[in-house]
């Protein structure tokens, strides 16, 4: 299977089992544009393979996901917010070293780390392949990211 | 059930999920204690009666495979069992935590049923 779909079958699984928030597979696309009002939560991957996993949401989004992950309201971007988004991406970032690393001592996680502004742009700077899923939810799209240094 | 638990992870959202998850899966403890590394949570073992610990791996100040090390080598504390909560799921490193007295690992994301299945049987 290849590693999208795989990435796609994780991130659907966090969403149903600790989210508990429905999303649909929207695109499977080769880049993206500059992000506006946007939370990134990313992960860095070092040793067999080098790289970084990121989730992209619109603050939205972001909230709302924080809104279902805590069963209270969230109406603003708070540390909440930030915790909760770099946990997603933790658990992506695990899943994505089970996918990639048979032992999982071949490939060391960063702790997650999370950027946000009203418009910023994304890219790595080595030579990478890249895989970027954009999933939908009821209050908007997200992206995950994945960049590998070939 | 008269049991205290100790929740250990660097994350506050995911605290608050384990908790959530352990009264879902019907399992009632009497206190649910946090702590948000291994540092914080052999101070809370030192001073609190915890039954269980459930203990994410990657933390910052001290991992939990530090934590489960420094336990160990505590004649107070270095029974009270630890069940690793964490994405990390490769054999060498929950094998590294069971060398340590993990008496088991939840791989996240989990639902209550898995927390019930796992956690069950060691109250």
């Amino acid at each position: 299977m290849a590693i999208q779909d795989k990435m796609i079958d994780a991130t659907k699984e966090i969403f149903s089992t600790m989210v508990m928030m429905d999303i649909s597979l929207e695109e499977v696309m080769g880049s993206h544009g500059k992000l506006t009002d946007t939370i990134t939560a990313m992960i860095g991957l070092a040793g067999t393979h080098r790289g970084v996993l990121a989730v992209h949401f619109p603050y939205s989004v972001a909230m709302a996901i924080t809104s279902a992950f805590l069963m209270m309201d969230v109406e603003e971007m708070n540390d909440d917010v930030h915790d909760a988004m770099g946990e997603i991406a933790n658990m992506l970032g695990g899943n994505v070293k089970t996918i990639l690393s048979e032992k999982g001592r071949d490939i060391d996680l960063s702790m997650p780390s999370t950027i946000s502004g009203s418009e910023y742009s994304f890219q790595s700077d080595n030579d990478v392949e890249k895989v970027i899923v954009r999933f939908g939810t009821e209050k908007g799209s997200f992206m995950v990211e994945l960049d590998l240094e070939k | 059930m008269g049991k205290n638990v100790l929740l250990v992870d660097d994350s506050k959202t995911m605290r608050i999920i384990i908790g959530r998850s352990l009264r879902q899966a019907g399992l009632d403890f009497d206190n649910i204690f946090e702590a948000a590394d291994g540092l914080e949570a052999l101070e809370v073992l030192e001073k609190e009666n915890v039954d269980i610990v459930l203990s994410d791996i990657n933390m910052p100040n001290m991992d939990g495979i530090s934590f489960l090390r420094e336990k160990s080598s505590r004649d107070a504390i270095k029974d009270i069992p630890v069940l690793m909560i964490s994405t990390e799921t490769g054999e060498d490193i929950i094998g590294e935590a069971k060398s340590l007295g993990a008496v088991g690992a939840i791989k996240k994301p989990f639902t209550p049923d898995k927390v019930n299945e796992v956690l069950g049987p060691l109250l």
